[in-house]
């Protein structure tokens, strides 16, 4: 196993506040929400575990074997980001749709394509999924018109809705060094009206 | 096309932008090895893909440049992959040259013309050695033609296939993760370089009736933006320079993280909002005449 201080970037006299600190700091930085619908996620979930060991070690050691802290849970969305969504938490009605996403959840993104495109109904869901497949190929527009397209087939779906959330107001929250990455979107999305019916945003933009 | 990255080399520490100069000029040195003239495709854009192919920094040199005759200074040693960097850069360079030969009209297409016979041999040079790359390259800037020429309304499939050009350069690259975590970055920095670079050109295409995908798929007219549509895109952009951050965390650049980090997190970003402010033209000329 990796050096735990080394893992969280502290010397092995830093003070438990610091270590905390830096703690939080990464495990912000590869928390999932930074990784949604992105090919990289299990990297960044392996990150996360590595952390998470790394400041279990560590108090494990300090409490002189005592595991009285809490960490970070590595692959549960936050309560506070809202928009976190993947498509393994929700199951679809037909057994294809099904298959499709988990092709596009494991990578398999050509396969997903292939399904997609042989299946003879396109409902809500079958956009749903393939804004899903655009955005972790990196098809930014694209994807937003397909989670457009699925809450306008069903307005009721949280699912949809939070997709096209994320798409619509961009990596605002997300991690940076230098304050907020999303800076480069009018000045603050929130502060001016959102003019897609279908946006999560009464719902959700209190919180930044 | 190029020529989009900057790196924000006024805030940076000293020891920062000075390793930055090294990897210039070792780019620099690497690119003369194929000819005298394939040191013109030198810029930034190439030097940060010659730093992303470099697995840590590596050695220095002192050695003297056309540009600095008498005095030597340090630059980064020849290796495998900034040699790589280099033909990849001068490959790159070459076939969007030869692309702007079809594109230009006849003023601006005769200088492209000139240029590319000054470099043809150079290219050669370089696409003997990989001819794999410069295949791909040539076949994938024929995917893109097809689009303009078809007027395609999106900003997405021009944008990838452009893309996909810079995210072959890693193609070779290991372990896997490594690959992985290049292959993201370039994806989506290629994108960005695409759609900035048809934002940047919305008034000047919208004048010439060139293909702009930007204009056509937000149907704006005379290369004048709505603010919807600005801020639209500025989404669209942001996601990608997100994408590009998430996978930079992902793996360790070494003595590169503090120069990758402002780049990526503060120096994308400030090229962006200039372009999207209609700004980044006279930044340019007011920077290269401080020079």
């Amino acid at each position: 196993m990796k050096d735990p201080y080394a893992v969280l970037g502290v010397s092995e006299t830093a003070a438990d506040e610091e270590i905390k600190r830096a703690y939080r700091e990464l495990a912000r930085k590869y928390h999932p929400d930074n990784y949604q619908n992105n090919p990289l996620a299990d990297l960044a979930e392996e990150k996360m575990k590595e952390i998470n060991a790394a400041y279990e070690e560590i108090n494990k050691h300090r409490a002189g074997g005592r595991s009285d802290y809490q960490s970070y849970q590595s692959a549960r969305p936050s309560s506070a980001g809202g928009a976190y969504y993947e498509a393994r938490y929700n199951s679809s009605a037909s057994p294809d749709l099904q298959r499709i996403r988990r092709e596009i959840q494991t990578g398999n993104l050509t396969e997903a394509e292939t399904l997609l495109n042989r299946c003879p109904e396109r409902n809500a869901e079958w956009y749903f999924l393939r804004g899903a497949l655009r955005q972790k190929r990196g098809w930014m527009d694209d994807a937003r018109q397909d989670y457009q397209r699925a809450c306008q087939m069903d307005p009721t779906n949280l699912e949809y809705r939070q997709a096209l959330h994320y798409m619509n107001h961009g990596p605002a929250r997300t991690y940076s060094p230098f304050g907020t990455l999303g800076d480069l979107c009018a000045a603050n999305l929130c502060a001016n009206a959102c003019f897609n019916p279908w946006c999560l945003c009464p719902m959700f933009c209190c919180w930044s | 096309m190029f020529g989009y990255v900057r790196p924000p080399l006024d805030g940076l520490p000293q020891e920062d932008a000075e390793r930055f100069r090294r990897a210039y000029c070792g780019l620099c040195h690497a690119l003369s090895r194929r000819g005298a003239a394939a040191r013109c495709v030198l810029n930034y854009d190439f030097t940060l893909l010659a730093i992303l192919l470099s697995d840590g920094e590596g050695a220095s040199d002192k050695r003297r440049c056309i540009v600095r005759p008498v005095r030597p200074r340090p630059v980064l040693s020849p290796t495998a992959a900034l040699e790589l960097a280099a033909d990849e850069s001068l490959i790159l360079a070459y076939w969007k040259l030869r692309d702007n030969v079809r594109d230009d009209g006849l003023a601006k297409g005769l200088a492209s013309r000139t240029a590319c016979a000054f470099l043809r041999g150079a290219y050669e040079n370089a696409a003997s050695d990989r001819p794999e790359f410069a295949g791909r390259v040539r076949a994938q800037l024929d995917v893109l033609r097809g689009m303009e020429a078809e007027r395609v309304a999106s900003i997405d499939a021009p944008a990838d296939a452009f893309a996909a050009l810079l995210r072959d350069a890693a193609r070779d690259v290991a372990p896997a993760a490594r690959r992985r975590v290049l292959e993201e970055i370039l994806y989506h920095l290629g994108r960005w370089v695409y759609l900035i670079d048809a934002a940047d050109d919305l008034k000047q295409d919208a004048a010439s009736g060139a293909y702009n995908p930007v204009a056509l798929r937000y149907g704006l007219s005379g290369g004048r933006w709505t603010d919807a549509a600005r801020q639209e895109f500025s989404v669209v952009l942001s996601h990608s320079l997100q994408r590009i951050a998430a996978a930079f965390e992902l793996w360790d650049f070494g003595a590169w993280n503090p120069l990758l980090e402002r780049i990526f997190y503060s120096g994308l970003f400030q090229v962006s909002r200039a372009v999207l402010d209609g700004a980044f033209h006279k930044k340019r000329i007011e920077s290269e005449a401080n020079e």
